[in-house]
C-alpha cells in the first residue's frame, strides 16, 4: 500500500510537471494571468449561450420579402407551405417585418447588405418585438472558419476549411471550441473563464450548464457545474434527498461515503476522475442550493419548455449571483430537435416558438431584476441549414444567422452579409445550396469575450486565428 | 511482483504518455509471452469468472458464476451463442390483449427489463429468457446502431422500437453484412434519419437526395471519419489524419439510397395508401398504432430511385467498384447491395466496430494490439468469413486484454460502468422479482434516461448517450484518455444515478414471496416493483457482516475490492444494530459498494 500511495503522489507530482511543457500546456500563462481580473463590486456580466442542437434553418428564420431577394428565396425554396412545401409567402414575411434602424455612429443600419426588407418565421413573434425594440441584434452568417473564404477559393480548395464540414458532431465541436484546427481543444467558453474566473470571490465554477455536459464551457483549470432546471437535488443517502427519510440519522453513512471518495486515495484515473466528481458535486450544490433558498421568487413567468425551465434557473441563478459570489458568468443552455431533414414546417415552427418565447421571457426576468444592461444572450447551433430541400425537410449546411439579445445589446441591426438564397449560380454557396459564412464564428465569439471583459491580449490567445478576419470586434455589443 | 513492476511501467508511461503509443501497444503482448498464453481456459477462481460475466452479461450472480466455473469461458460462450432468442414483441402482444391496457414506449422498457434480467417472461408462459450475451449485445449494437423514441414519431410507434431491438438481438450473431442492411432498410432507421420516401433529384424543385442517413451511415456505423489502420490507430499522413470519405461520397450514397419506401404488405382500402409513383409522399401508415408495416423492411418505388447519376462511393486498397464508382443504371436493391458491399469491405470496418464493441463490454482505452486481434477475427472468423459478429465477440471476451488487463494497467484498464447496468447488476445479483411478471421499476416519472442519463433506445440523438472518444475533464483529459460514459456523469445525472439507486437498495425487498417495502411503491401498490432477495444476505449480515462484505466483494467488485475500501465498509456495517439489523447492514452495503469509485469503474 505504502509503495502504491507514493507511486501515486510521484505520478501526480511527474503529471504536473509534464504539464508545464505539454498536456497543460496553459497553466503557466494562467498561473501568471490569474490576478489580472478585478471587476469592483456590483460589477456583473454574464453570457448566456443558446445551442439549437441540429442546425436551425435559419434561411427560413429570417426571410427576406421584397421582391428580388423574395424571388431568389423562391428559387431555392418552390413550393409554399400551403402547398406542402418549405417556403413562405411574401405577405406572411411583410407582416412580421424587421424594421432597422438607420445606421449611425459607424454601426451599421438600414437594410442590410444586400439592400433587402426581411421578415421572420411567423413562430418568432417575440424575438421580433426585442429586434424592433432595439433589444436584439442579428449576426448575420456566422460559420466555422478558418480563413476568410470566397466562393472561389472554396471550390479551387485553395484556402483550408474546418474539417467535416456539414457533419453535426465535428461541427458541434468547433461551433464549441472555434477551434477547429485542433481536434482536442476547449471550449471558448471555458477558455474565457480560465481567465476570468479569479475575478468571482465565490467557490463554485463560473460556468454553469443548465444543459449537458458540454465542450462549450471547458477550459484547462475550470469546468462547468451543472444545475438542473428544476432545481437543486440532493444525495438521499447524505440526507435531504428523494427518500432520506427510509434511513434513521446516517453520520456514520456519511463518514463511510466521504471515506471512500477521500481525493487522492484512488488508484485508478477513472476512481479518481469518479470520485472528484461526485465530491465536487456534492460541494456545489450545498452551495447553490443555499444561496437559492433565500431568494424571493421572480414574477416573470417562464413558459413551461424545456429552454424556458433552464433560462428560468439561469436568471434564478443571476439573481442569487451575490450570494455565489459571481463577478462573471458563462451559462450553456441547449435544445433539440432542429435536424429538420423531415417535417420541418411543424418542427421549426415548435422549435422556434419555445426560442422565442423563452428568450423574451428571459430578457424579461433580467429587467426585472435590474441587470439586462448586463446579460448578453446569443444563439449558437451546429450549422445553417442547406437551401436544397430534401422534400419536406433541409439538409446539412454550413453558415447561418444568428441572435443576440439584452439590454447592452446595439439592437435593431443586421451585423455582416446577408447571402443570397438563390438556387443556381448563387454567388455565396458551395455549389450545392450550402452557404459560405461570411462572418467567422471566432469574431462573433471575440466581440461576446471582449463585452464581458477579456482583454484584447487574451482574446488574440483565445482565439488565434481572429487576426486573420477585418474586424475583431463586430461591434454589435457596447 | 507482477504488479509492483507494472506499477514502475506506469510511472515511466505517464511520464511519456505524448510518445509512448506504439511501445504501450506492444507491452501487454511481451508480458503476454511470459506466461498468459491461455486466456480461455479459465476461469481458476469465482473472482475471474465473476469479472468475466461482469463484461458479458448485465451482472452475475451466484448461480451463473458457478456454472461458468463449471463449464469454463469457451463453452459457456458455445452454449449463449445457441440460446433461442428473447424477443421484445410477443410481450407487447400479450399486454395489448389484455383488456384496459395501452402499449407505451414504457411497454417496450417492460420488456427490456425481463429480457436484460432474465426474469419470467408472461408472453411466453413465464419462461425465463436465458440470452445474457445476446441480450448484452443487442444492447451495445443499440448504443452504436442508434435510434430512439426521443424522435417525435418514433415516440409513438414502440412495436417499431420493440421490432428494432428484436432485430439487433437477432443479428447480435449474424453477421455484419446482414445487419447492416437490416439496418438500413428497417423503417424506424428509415424515419429516424430520414431516408424513408428519399427521393432522387429534382432540379425544377430545387430537390436533392436526404443526405442524413448516408452520412451518418459511414461516419457512426461503419468506417468512421478517419482512414484507419489494422489497430485501429489513424493513419497519419504528413502528420494530418486522412479523411475516409468526402462530400462527393456523401451525395453518391444519397443517391444510391433514394427510391425507399414503405413495404406494401398489408397496404389497401381499410388500412393504408400503398406506396406507389404516384403516391410517393402521401403513403404508408403515417402514425397509425401498430401497424405491422412498421416492422417490414422498406420497399423501393423505381420511379424515385436514381438511375442517371453515376455514384461516388467509398475508395479504398482493393475496392471492387472500379475507383468506388458505381455505374448508372442499377436498380434501387441492386444498387443498394453494391453500396452496402462497398461499406462491407472497407478496411476501416473491422477496427472501427472492434473499438466500439470492446468499449462497450470490456475497456475504453484498448490497445492497438487488441484492436488489431479483434479486427483480425472480424476480417475472418478462421473459416474465411468476415463480419462474423459471433466470432467477432469471442475475440473481444477472450482476448489476453480482456482477461488480464487489469493487471496490465491497474490505473488505466476498464471502464466507467453505464448505469443501467450498474442497475441491472444489482438486480441479477440479488435475484429481484416483482410480485407481479410485469415490471416497471425501469419507468419510473420522469422517464429512467433522467435519472440515468439513459434509457434502452432513448438517446439524445444519433450519436448516442455517449462518445466513443469522450474525455473528462482534469487528468482523464491530460493523460488523453477516451471515457466515453463520463460524458453522462453530468452533475445533476451523477445525484440523480446515486438517489435511484438509493431506491433500488433501500426501498424494496422480499423474503422469498414474501414482498416488503419501504418506500412509496409503484401505482399497482408495488405489485409491479422489482424487490430484492435479502433473506439468505440478512441473515449472514446479523452475525458476519465481514463474511457479507466478502459475498459482495465476489458479486459486484470480482474479488478486486481494497483493503481499505473493505475497513471502510465493515466500520460502516458493525455500526449497525437493532433487530433489523441484517437488512440495513446488507442495504447499506449495498448502496455503498454500488456508488463506490471502485465499483463504477469496471476494471
Amino acid at each position: 500500500m505504502s509503495s502504491r500511495r507514493r507511486f501515486l503522489r510521484q505520478g501526480l507530482a511527474s503529471l504536473a510537471g509534464l504539464g508545464l511543457t505539454s498536456a497543460f500546456g496553459n497553466l503557466r500563462v494562467l498561473a501568471a494571468a490569474a490576478n489580472q481580473y478585478v471587476f469592483p463590486v456590483g460589477d456583473y456580466k454574464a453570457l448566456v449561450c443558446v445551442f439549437l442542437n441540429g442546425g436551425n434553418d435559419s434561411f427560413n428564420s429570417i426571410v427576406p420579402y421584397s421582391s428580388t431577394a423574395y424571388a431568389d428565396y423562391r428559387s431555392s425554396r418552390t413550393v409554399l407551405i400551403g402547398s406542402g412545401g418549405l417556403a413562405f409567402d411574401q405577405a406572411t414575411l411583410a407582416a412580421n417585418a424587421l424594421t432597422p434602424l438607420a445606421a449611425s455612429g459607424g454601426l451599421p443600419g438600414g437594410l442590410p447588405s444586400d439592400g433587402a426588407s426581411y421578415g421572420t418565421h411567423p413562430a418568432l413573434a417575440e424575438l421580433r418585438a426585442l429586434f424592433n425594440d432595439g433589444k436584439a441584434a442579428i449576426i448575420a452568417n456566422v460559420g466555422t472558419l478558418l480563413h476568410p473564404t470566397s466562393q472561389a477559393a472554396y471550390q479551387a480548395g485553395s484556402v483550408a476549411v474546418p474539417p467535416q464540414l456539414f457533419s453535426h458532431s465535428d461541427q458541434t465541436t468547433y461551433w464549441q471550441t472555434s477551434r477547429p484546427d485542433d481536434a482536442n481543444a476547449n471550449g471558448w467558453g471555458g477558455r474565457i473563464a480560465d481567465r476570468l474566473h479569479s475575478a468571482n470571490s465565490g467557490a463554485i465554477p463560473m460556468c454553469i450548464s443548465l444543459s449537458n455536459n458540454n465542450l462549450f464551457q471547458r477550459g484547462d483549470t475550470v469546468d462547468a457545474y451543472g444545475v438542473s432546471p428544476g432545481g437543486v437535488e440532493k444525495m438521499s443517502y447524505l440526507g435531504d434527498g428523494p427518500e432520506s427519510w427510509v434511513l434513521p440519522p446516517n453520520a456514520a453513512g456519511v463518514a463511510a461515503w466521504n471515506a471512500l471518495l477521500e481525493a487522492d486515495t484512488q488508484q485508478h484515473v477513472f476512481e479518481r476522475a469518479y470520485a472528484g466528481r461526485m465530491r465536487s458535486t456534492v460541494a456545489n450544490y450545498e452551495i447553490v442550493d443555499a444561496a437559492l433558498g433565500n431568494a424571493p421568487p421572480l414574477s416573470t413567468a417562464f413558459p413551461d419548455t424545456p429552454l424556458g425551465n433552464q433560462l428560468r434557473m439561469a436568471a434564478q441563478l443571476i439573481q442569487v449571483r451575490g450570494a455565489l459570489g459571481m463577478a462573471r458568468q458563462v451559462f450553456y443552455a441547449s435544445v433539440g430537435n432542429y435536424d429538420t431533414h423531415s417535417y420541418q414546417v411543424d418542427d421549426q415552427h415548435a422549435n422556434l416558438t419555445q426560442l422565442s418565447q423563452a428568450l423574451a421571457a428571459f430578457h424579461a426576468a433580467t429587467v426585472e431584476l435590474g441587470i439586462d444592461d448586463a446579460v448578453t444572450t446569443f444563439t449558437a447551433s451546429d450549422f445553417g441549414r442547406s437551401l436544397a430541400v430534401n422534400g419536406d425537410g433541409t439538409d446539412h449546411g454550413w453558415g447561418g444567422h444568428h441572435f443576440v439579445v439584452g439590454g447592452a445589446v446595439r439592437g435593431r441591426r443586421f451585423y455582416g452579409a446577408m447571402p443570397s438564397l438563390r438556387a443556381n449560380a448563387n454567388p455565396d454557396d458551395t455549389g450545392y445550396g450550402q452557404i459560405i459564412p461570411t462572418t467567422a464564428l471566432d469574431q462573433y465569439a471575440a466581440t461576446l469575450a471582449a463585452w464581458l471583459g477579456v482583454s484584447a491580449s487574451d482574446i488574440a490567445d483565445i482565439f488565434p486565428a481572429l487576426s486573420r478576419f477585418e474586424s475583431p470586434n463586430l461591434r454589435f455589443l457596447g | 511482483m507482477i504488479r509492483r513492476r507494472w506499477i514502475r511501467v506506469v510511472g515511466g508511461v505517464l511520464l511519456a504518455c505524448a510518445t509512448s503509443a506504439t511501445a504501450q501497444s506492444h507491452r501487454p503482448d511481451a508480458m503476454l509471452r511470459q506466461g498468459f498464453e491461455a486466456a480461455d481456459a479459465g476461469p481458476d477462481t469465482d473472482a475471474a469468472a465473476a469479472r468475466f460475466l461482469g463484461q458479458a452479461t448485465f451482472g452475475p450472480n451466484a448461480e451463473d458464476i458457478a456454472h461458468l466455473r463449471a463449464v469454463g469461458y469457451r463453452a459457456w460462450l458455445d452454449e449463449q451463442f445457441a440460446q433461442p432468442v428473447s424477443t421484445q414483441i410477443p410481450y407487447l402482444d400479450w399486454v395489448n390483449g389484455i383488456p384496459g391496457n395501452n402499449v407505451t414506449d414504457d411497454t417496450r422498457l417492460e420488456a427490456w427489463t425481463i429480457n436484460a434480467l432474465g426474469t419470467p417472461d408472461p408472453s411466453r408462459g413465464m419462461a425465463a429468457p436465458t440470452d445474457q450475451l445476446r441480450q448484452r449485445m443487442a444492447f451495445a449494437l443499440s448504443e452504436i446502431f442508434v435510434v430512439s423514441s426521443k424522435n417525435g414519431t418514433l415516440l409513438y410507434q414502440p412495436w417499431a422500437l420493440a421490432s428494432w431491438y428484436d432485430m439487433l438481438a437477432a443479428n447480435a450473431f449474424g453477421n455484419y453484412r446482414d445487419l447492416l442492411e437490416d439496418v438500413t432498410l428497417h423503417p424506424a432507421m428509415g424515419i429516424y434519419l430520414s431516408h424513408i420516401q428519399n427521393q432522387k433529384a429534382d432540379p425544377t424543385r430545387n430537390i436533392r437526395p436526404d443526405e442524413n442517413y448516408a452520412r451518418e451511415v459511414m461516419q457512426l456505423f461503419s468506417v468512421g471519419l478517419v482512414t484507419l489502420a489494422a489497430d485501429g490507430t489513424p493513419v497519419l499522413v504528413g502528420g494530418q489524419p486522412q479523411p475516409t470519405y468526402d462530400q462527393a461520397t456523401v451525395r453518391g450514397l444519397a443517391a444510391v439510397l433514394t427510391g425507399w419506401n414503405w413495404n406494401n404488405a398489408g397496404c389497401g382500402p381499410g388500412s393504408y395508401t400503398c406506396c406507389t409513383a404516384s403516391t410517393y409522399t402521401n403513403c404508408g401508415p403515417n402514425n397509425d398504432y401498430d401497424r405491422p408495416v412498421w416492422r417490414l423492411p422498406m420497399q423501393p418505388i423505381e420511379a424515385y430511385h436514381d438511375t442517371t447519376s453515376a455514384k461516388q462511393l467509398l475508395v479504398y486498397p482493393g475496392v471492387a467498384l472500379p475507383a468506388g464508382v458505381l455505374a448508372p443504371g442499377g436498380n434501387a436493391q441492386a444498387e443498394l447491395g453494391a453500396a452496402l458491399d462497398n461499406l462491407f469491405h472497407h478496411p476501416n470496418v473491422g477496427p472501427f466496430i472492434a473499438r466500439r464493441l470492446i468499449q462497450r463490454f470490456v475497456t475504453s482505452n484498448p490497445t492497438p494490439a487488441y484492436v488489431a486481434r479483434v479486427a483480425a477475427a472480424f476480417a475472418d472468423n478462421g473459416s474465411g468469413v468476415r463480419g462474423d459478429l459471433a466470432a467477432t465477440l469471442r475475440a473481444i471476451l477472450l482476448d489476453p486484454e480482456a482477461r488480464y488487463g487489469q493487471w496490465f494497467d491497474a490505473a488505466r484498464f476498464g471502464k466507467l460502468r453505464e448505469p443501467l447496468i450498474r442497475n441491472t447488476h444489482l438486480w441479477r445479483a440479488m435475484h429481484a422479482l416483482a410480485p407481479s411478471a410485469r415490471i416497471v421499476t425501469l419507468t419510473p416519472y420522469p422517464g429512467i434516461e433522467d435519472w440515468y442519463g439513459q434509457g434502452p433506445l432513448r438517446s439524445p440523438s444519433v450519436f448516442n448517450f455517449f462518445r466513443p472518444d469522450f474525455r473528462a475533464h482534469g487528468e482523464v483529459a491530460a493523460l488523453g484518455l477516451a471515457s466515453p460514459e463520463f460524458q453522462i456523469l453530468s452533475d445533476s445525472i451523477g445525484v440523480s444515478t446515486t438517489n435511484r439507486l438509493f431506491s433500488v437498495s433501500f426501498c424494496w425487498y422480499r423474503t422469498g414471496t414474501s414482498y416488503d417495502g419501504s418506500c412509496w411503491a409503484d401505482n399497482f401498490g408495488g405489485e409491479r416493483t422489482l424487490h430484492l432477495e435479502i433473506a439468505a444476505d440478512a441473515t449472514l449480515a446479523a452475525s458476519d457482516p465481514a463474511a457479507l462484505l466478502d459475498r459482495y466483494n465476489l458479486l459486484f467488485l470480482s474479488g478486486q475490492m481494497s483493503p481499505s475500501m473493505r475497513a471502510t465498509l465493515l466500520t460502516r456495517l458493525e455500526a449497525i444494530t437493532g433487530t433489523n439489523r441484517g437488512r440495513l447492514r446488507l442495504q447499506h452495503a449495498l448502496y455503498l459498494i454500488l456508488n463506490s469509485p471502485e465499483y463504477v469503474v469496471q476494471k
